[in-house]
């Protein structure tokens, strides 16, 4: 043994050479200044609110992995852009209240609809521009509609929200015209969203695909910037001058800057808010959103979500659900309350239909339809052939036990609505069989129809949302159910225009779904938002996802 | 030396060119369609899906859409995301960084305490302090990152205000994900070292430095240590390697960004592009961090260069 140095020495300078070499990667993301994560509050306290130089941290629950509202389909993307875009007609706060006017002006003044519904004209503002300068006009509207028209751009959900769009026309500089090949009366409900928002011609031709990091609207906020999984940040439009009569002050809007982070695990949600790392978070898990209730720091805002509940679609094409008799049985088996109670933490009101409360159209009839009735369920099982006749707890006949298959996803506490689904069908004599799946897997085990049960909830402001899953031909109709006469009244309700009218077809819809049970209602998903005690005038858009950025500021 | 490196950095390519067709196939396995995951309660009709299924190339035969992502990959073109039609070369070079940071702080908090606390272990052997710093081992490993973030977020961020619960801004917000995830790698090392070291001080020449007259820092720094210590560097490698690829929870309690969010998220979309892309990465960290591994074995075992 020759006179080498100590073995160890040489081991801890690998070790000190590997952890110097990391250092840099270290150092890199020390701070480069001293930004606190709250900027300090705003000039003056007065009880009027005005231009300050607040900023606001708003909690999203995930990262949306492409954000251009023209292409992409995503609910989370439309919480901060709706701050960003202005939409050429705005729908009113609260549409479900009665008949009367559902949309009001924003980048358009006024328009009408020709007499054979096929065409729209728009009459549009004079005094708007765009955050690089660009001017709004009729060329812009036309730029933007074909841009999300075309093929090439791949929209996955701006597209159909133009329905049977066929072409968009130049009047004149202030007056645009689209141009359907078939009446179609959610149009003006599309054009109240985010994702037909008027985006700058001039943004759109100099970035391409890579746009969505470089968006230009006309809304009351810029964007800044996007770093995915990280933050979205947008500063105020100094030059904001033209919001529609839905926001409640006129002029710029009052924070300086929003940066939204993204906090994708919900028990974290609260803990951030509380430790000031977010002055607004979405969607916080009940338990926590009761806890934060008791705190005179913050207030929650719950937001009823208009669109479809989650439910429990029957898939009627699978025997033993073929028979209508059966799929009753299932609905009257069900206690929806026990599951709101126990899962929701009474946060959200059991569903009833296949509308949720908030939702224009939605039918309140139903509401006693189907009540949690055991005894009516085991009567309906009964005379549809399906006794325990060995006294195992489930029914059988002709030697088949009486099981059920269900596909799960794990979004919306599916899996534990599902444990006590499970229990309760236990109770009247039905198995319950659950898979749980990732979604695209589920999609594709749906395709392939080898299921009884799959959990559904969609939000949507317009009804016709019922034809994508109860139309006999739509893919995603997975109830499997083919039925001409709600076929008839779904194809009707879209195509005329009178919005009473439109609301006792889709009634009579929302009946016949429930009288063909295809639907098990569970609960109307409510988004528990929280926010900081500090944060005032925070409203949501019709839509129920999207907060009206433009009002809010911080008290101080 | 070099020899050894550059015919390692061959396998490497060989084991890379396996990782990137296991991952390529697995994705086939896997159900679930891209076009119809994306277009899903959108009310596209089935013809409009067929479509999209056909511009984005998943109608090609097999062998095609093979053929065509590794010469792509061969090219350095990873192919652009389904969702942000995003380079995901960028989108993966702008998420690094934090996972980088992440698994790297992690890193030298297992080491630091593994290393002193399987040190000590071992020579305390049989004692309480032994047994508890074995029962903190244990506890390290077992306790979930989601229960254990969250509980330090409450004790230094809601209750003492002392740290940023979340955010990946500066050193501050490392310092709770680093710990948490540390803490896990620590047990095993601890352990391999307590055990390896105990089993060095068994030895003959042990007795023989002891007989000596060597002092005990002496005995066991430059005798036992040195002979225990190659095992532990294998571990260390390893956990290296997990720390890259296991960051997914962590980020999601402390909302940072990295690569663990970005393949989970992806996964789950079926963001194929973007699935193949972080995990060929990751497959090729793995590598590099083995080859530093043998290479450093290589430094510290004498036996093993002749």
């Amino acid at each position: 043994m020759g006179t080498v140095r100590p073995l160890l020495w040489k081991c801890w300078r690998l070790l000190v050479f590997t952890l110097v070499s990391m250092l840099p990667l270290l150092a890199a993301c020390a701070p480069t200044s001293g930004t606190p994560l709250l900027a300090s509050p705003g000039p003056e306290a007065n009880d009027q609110p005005s231009q300050t130089s607040d900023r606001l941290v708003y909690g999203l629950t995930l990262s949306p992995s492409g954000i251009d509202p023209h292409i992409n389909a995503s609910a989370e993307l439309g919480i901060p852009l709706t701050g960003v875009y202005d939409t050429l007609v705005y729908r009113t706060l609260d549409p479900q209240k009665g008949t009367g006017e559902q949309f009001v002006p924003g980048l358009a003044e006024s328009w009408e609809l020709s007499d054979d519904g096929l065409t729209y004209t728009f009459r549009l503002r004079r005094d708007v521009s765009f955050h690089d300068g660009t001017p709004f006009n009729a060329q812009a509207v036309r730029a933007n509609i074909e841009r999300i028209a075309d093929p090439d751009t791949q929209s996955q959900k701006a597209i159909f929200l133009l329905g049977p769009f066929e072409s968009v026309e130049v009047i004149d500089q202030y007056t645009v015209a689209i141009h359907l090949s078939a009446p179609y009366a959610p149009l003006l409900d599309g054009l109240a969203q985010v994702y037909l928002g008027m985006a700058s011609p001039a943004a759109l031709a100099e970035w391409g695909p890579d746009y969505q990091f470089h968006q230009v609207g006309t809304g009351p906020f810029k964007f800044v910037e996007y770093v995915l999984n990280d933050h979205l940040t947008l500063v105020r439009n100094d030059d904001y001058n033209w919001g529609p009569a839905i926001y409640d002050h006129s002029g710029p809007a009052y924070l300086a800057e929003i940066e939204f982070r993204f906090f994708t695990d919900p028990a974290s949600r609260a803990l951030a808010l509380e430790a000031g790392d977010a002055d607004v978070m979405g969607e916080l898990p009940p338990l926590d959103a009761a806890r934060l209730r008791q705190d005179s720091r913050f207030a929650i805002l719950p937001i009823a979500i208009p669109g479809e509940p989650l439910g429990i679609m029957l898939n009627t094409k699978q025997p033993p659900l073929d028979d209508v008799r059966v799929r009753q049985a299932l609905l009257f088996a069900t206690d929806r309350n026990a599951i709101v109670q126990t899962v929701f933490s009474d946060e959200s009101p059991p569903a009833t239909g296949p509308l949720t409360e908030v939702t224009l159209g939605y039918d309140p009839t139903l509401a006693e339809r189907y009540p949690y009735n055991p005894d009516e369920a085991m009567a309906l099982l009964d005379e549809s052939g399906w006794a325990d006749s060995d006294g195992d707890g489930v029914r059988e006949q002709d030697g088949q036990p009486l099981v059920l298959d269900a596909v799960l996803m794990t979004w919306g506490s599916v899996p534990e609505v599902a444990q006590l689904v499970q229990s309760q069908w236990a109770e009247v004599g039905i198995a319950l069989r659950t898979e749980t799946l990732t979604y695209p897997a589920a999609l594709e085990a749906v395709r392939q129809g080898d299921y009884h049960i799959v959990p559904q909830s969609f939000s949507g402001s317009d009804p016709d949302l019922l034809r994508t899953y109860y139309h006999s031909g739509e893919p995603f109709n997975w109830s499997k159910i083919s039925d001409a006469p709600l076929d008839n009244l779904l194809d009707e309700a879209r195509s005329i225009s009178d919005p009473a009218r439109r609301i006792e077809l889709y009634n009579q819809a929302q009946q016949r779904i429930m009288e063909l049970a295809l639907l098990v209602p569970l609960r109307d998903p409510v988004n528990l938002n929280a926010a900081s005690a500090r944060v005032k005038g925070l409203r949501f858009d019709a839509h129920g996802w999207f907060p009206l950025l433009h009002d809010v500021y911080l008290e101080e | 030396m070099l020899v050894y490196v550059i015919r390692r950095m061959l396998i490497a390519l060989v084991v890379l060119w396996g990782v990137a067709t296991i991952v390529f196939l697995l994705l086939q396995v896997i159900p679930g369609d891209p076009a119809e995951t994306m277009l899903a309660g959108s009310g596209a009709s089935e013809a409009r899906i067929a479509q999209t299924r056909q511009d984005l190339g998943l109608d090609d035969p097999l062998l095609v859409q093979y053929g065509r992502y590794l010469l792509n990959a061969l090219r350095g073109d990873l192919g652009r995301s389904l969702y942000s039609n995003r380079p995901v070369i960028l989108t993966i070079s702008e998420q690094l960084p934090a996972t980088l940071q992440l698994a790297a702080a992690a890193l030298l908090v297992a080491v630091i305490l593994g290393l002193s606390l399987g040190i000590l272990a071992a020579i305390r052997a049989g004692t309480w302090i032994d047994q508890t710093v074995m029962g903190v081992a244990v506890l390290g490993v077992s306790v979930p990152v989601f229960w254990s973030g969250l509980l330090l977020i409450w004790i230094f961020s809601v209750s003492l205000n002392w740290l940023p619960a979340t955010g990946a801004d500066g050193w501050q917000h490392l310092v709770m994900p680093a710990a948490v995830l540390g803490l896990v790698g620590a047990g095993p090392i601890a352990r391999l070292v307590r055990a390896s070291l105990l089993n060095a001080l068994r030895a003959d020449y042990i007795a023989m430095a002891q007989a000596k007259g060597l002092p005990g820092r002496a005995v066991v720094g430059r005798h036992a240590l040195r002979n225990a210590i190659i095992p532990v560097i294998a571990l260390i490698g390893l956990q290296a390697g997990f720390l890259l690829g296991g960051t997914v929870v962590t980020e999601a309690v402390f909302a940072r960004p990295g690569l663990g969010r970005l393949v989970v998220d992806a996964i789950l979309s079926k963001d194929l592009p973007m699935v193949q892309g972080v995990v060929l990465l990751i497959a090729a960290m793995y590598v590099v961090v083995n080859l530093l591994v043998d290479v450093a074995t290589l430094a510290l075992d004498p036996r093993l260069r002749q």
